[in-house]
């Protein structure tokens, strides 16, 4: 549930309950207070009925009020009535032809000797319309404060909670390698201003703590260079001496060949860290396929020895803007895969269209997905010599500009690449 | 010719005045950045070795020194950088040849053969071994005179049998040297040894004596003494 419509839920239970009691209380006390202004007016007439009674002059007596009515009963010397009493009763209304509520007040008087027993009636209606309007009045005036500060709180607290959500959404798509600089909207929210500045201390140290450790891999690896050095030269002049055994020979060469593949290995890891750093910054237009064919003229002879016959249909003048370095060895590794993983009198076809380029090649089916194909010290078994870093090179480079690979198997093996980055 | 080394690592440094020095060489090393300005003031040499990252300073500096100085000297460098960057700013300044460590002996010998026609015989730089003559500059080649239709890779692959005559050349030292590094070992030595054997036949063919000598396991050797 969002913090909002719980929020909502809370304030809106509990102001119904309030208003509910409330309204209830409320109607109790109004009509507690009515009823007291009746039972005084019903006083007042009962004294000025008593004066009327002991006054002789008829024309002193009160003119009838239409709200009113006046019973006068003799009583029987026996009677005995309650000397004062408020009651109210239903009286039915000729004219209206329905009942009507009245407020009574009964009481007691003597008159030339005679106990009479007089009851006043107030109609109850006016002040009864009075009350339903004063309720209704109230009734709405509390519904349009509860919506509107309803409307009032959601409206704020969207706003305010936008900026949260923003923070949300740039922490999700928050990536190390992006090479941008991460920035959080500000906030007027002393909490939200808060969870900012964490996140902000935590990704500025995230960041601080990658580049060190990236500084420190280049670093490594630049400084690897020197010892393989050391132990290439020692073995080429070892093997120079001529005067080892042959099974000496041949262990100094088993080293030398793991030497070299250390620095092979070394320096592929320090290009595809070079990728990865960006470190290749200069872009021009380069013409694919004056690559591709230079690529394809320096792989002639792996070309050669497997028979394989290659068909280029890239349009003279499509040219990309990258780094032409990077296309060269975009390009090599991408054919080089395609000869590597081909069959003998295989065949291999780079393809464009528009602004697609696909490299297919045949070669038997395998079961890897796209995924494993690109991650790095991946390689095939009918490959040892392999360092199983083309690929992740290649689909590195692709990042970089933001180009989109695809792999895909249908009779051939086919990568796609899609330049309009 | 007259060398030398700026290296800071001892040892490296140690096993390129070896190879060197066997090679009729006169090598000369020095570790620091401090040695080697003092040394490139007093003395003259054909050929310098530099590393980029000395302890106390940058070789690209002791190149500038040495080209305020000397303008046909030769300059070697060696980096543990290899990115086209370094090697671009390196040439740039003046060097004849950027190799990134780890680098093959052989290798740097080539070079320095290349850089030693350049400064010695100006123009007329034929190599003449025995029957075969080269001709760098037009990168043609003749056995007995006749001339040896070679196709670039088997051309390569001679002069730097050449270069380094008499020694044993490791597969991985060759095909870096033809390929570069983009190809791996395992499929670069089948063709090595397919064009190894095209040379070997067109050189035979024209009545060259069977130089190129397989060492099992190794790699080869274009060996003079078997006459």
């Amino acid at each position: 549930m969002k913090l909002l419509t719980k929020t909502t839920l809370n304030f809106l239970s509990i102001t119904l309950f309030i208003f509910l009691f409330g309204i209830v209380a409320f109607y109790f006390l109004l009509r507690g207070q009515v009823d007291k202004n009746v039972n005084l007016e019903l006083e007042k007439r009962k004294a000025s009925i008593i004066t009327q009674l002991h006054s002789d002059d008829p024309s002193n007596s009160i003119p009838p009020n239409p709200n009113e009515r006046i019973i006068i009963d003799v009583l029987a010397n026996n009677d005995s009535i309650p000397d004062y009493v408020y009651t109210d009763t239903l009286i039915f209304d000729d004219l209206q032809n329905r009942y009507i509520p009245f407020r009574k007040l009964g009481f007691v008087a003597s008159f030339n000797n005679q106990r009479i027993y007089i009851q006043i009636f107030k109609s109850l209606e006016e002040s009864d319309f009075l009350i339903v309007q004063i309720f209704l009045i109230l009734t709405i005036l509390v519904i349009v404060l509860i919506v509107s500060l309803l409307i009032m709180n959601r409206i704020t607290l969207q706003q305010s909670w936008k900026i949260f959500n923003q923070t949300i959404k740039k922490i999700s798509n928050y990536d190390v390698n992006a090479h941008e600089q991460f920035e959080l909207q500000k906030s007027d929210i002393t909490e939200f201003e808060d969870l900012n500045r964490v996140i902000q201390t935590m990704t500025d140290r995230i960041n601080s703590d990658y580049l060190n450790l990236k500084e420190y891999t280049e670093n490594a690896s630049h400084e690897i260079q020197n010892p393989l050095a050391i132990i290439n030269s020692k073995m080429e002049l070892l093997l120079q001496s001529g005067d080892l055994e042959e099974k000496h020979y041949k262990a100094v060469v088993d080293a030398y060949e793991a030497s070299n593949r250390l620095s092979r290995l070394n320096k592929t890891l320090i290009l595809l860290a070079r990728i990865e750093n960006r470190q290749f910054p200069e872009s021009k237009d380069v013409v694919l396929k004056n690559i591709i064919n230079d690529q394809l003229e320096l792989l002639e002879d792996l070309i050669n020895s497997k028979n394989i016959t290659i068909e280029n249909n890239i349009k003279n003048n499509f040219s990309v803007h990258m780094n032409p370095f990077l296309a060269e060895i975009l390009f090599i590794n991408l054919i080089k895969n395609a000869l590597r993983h081909n069959i003998d009198k295989g065949e291999i076809i780079i393809h464009q269209s528009s602004n697609i380029i696909s490299i297919s090649n045949t070669g038997p089916k395998h079961e890897m997905t796209s995924d494993d194909l690109f991650k790095r010290f991946h390689k095939s078994s009918n490959s040892p010599e392999s360092l199983g870093l083309g690929l992740s090179i290649v689909k590195k480079i692709c990042e970089v500009y933001n180009f989109n690979i695809e792999y895909k198997y249908d009779e051939m093996h086919c990568f796609l690449i899609n330049f309009s980055s | 010719m007259k060398i030398l080394i700026i290296e800071d690592e001892k040892a490296l440094s140690d096993s390129i005045v070896e190879y060197l020095t066997t090679e009729g060489h006169l090598c000369e090393a020095v570790y620091d950045f401090h040695e080697a300005s003092e040394k490139i003031e007093l003395y003259e040499y054909d050929c310098t070795i530099v590393d980029i990252n000395l302890p106390d300073g940058s070789g690209l500096d002791i190149i500038k020194k040495i080209k305020e100085k000397l303008i046909t000297l030769g300059i070697i460098i060696i980096s543990g950088r290899g990115s086209l960057e370094n090697r671009i700013e390196g040439l740039e300044i003046g060097a004849d040849h950027y190799l990134t460590k780890p680098f093959h002996l052989a290798e740097l010998n080539a070079h320095l053969k290349s850089i030693n026609r350049r400064i010695n015989f100006s123009g007329h730089n034929d190599i003449i071994l025995n029957e075969i003559k080269v001709l760098p500059d037009e990168r043609r080649a003749f056995v007995h005179d006749n001339e040896l239709k070679l196709t670039k890779k088997e051309y390569d692959l001679l002069l730097f049998f050449i270069s380094n005559k008499n020694r044993v050349i490791t597969k991985i030292g060759l095909a870096e040297y033809l390929w570069g590094d983009f190809m791996d070992t395992a499929d670069s030595f089948d063709f090595i040894y397919t064009h190894i054997k095209n040379l070997r036949k067109k050189l035979l063919k024209l009545g060259c004596e069977d130089y190129i000598q397989t060492v099992y396991g190794v790699g080869y050797k274009f060996d003079l003494s078997i006459t």
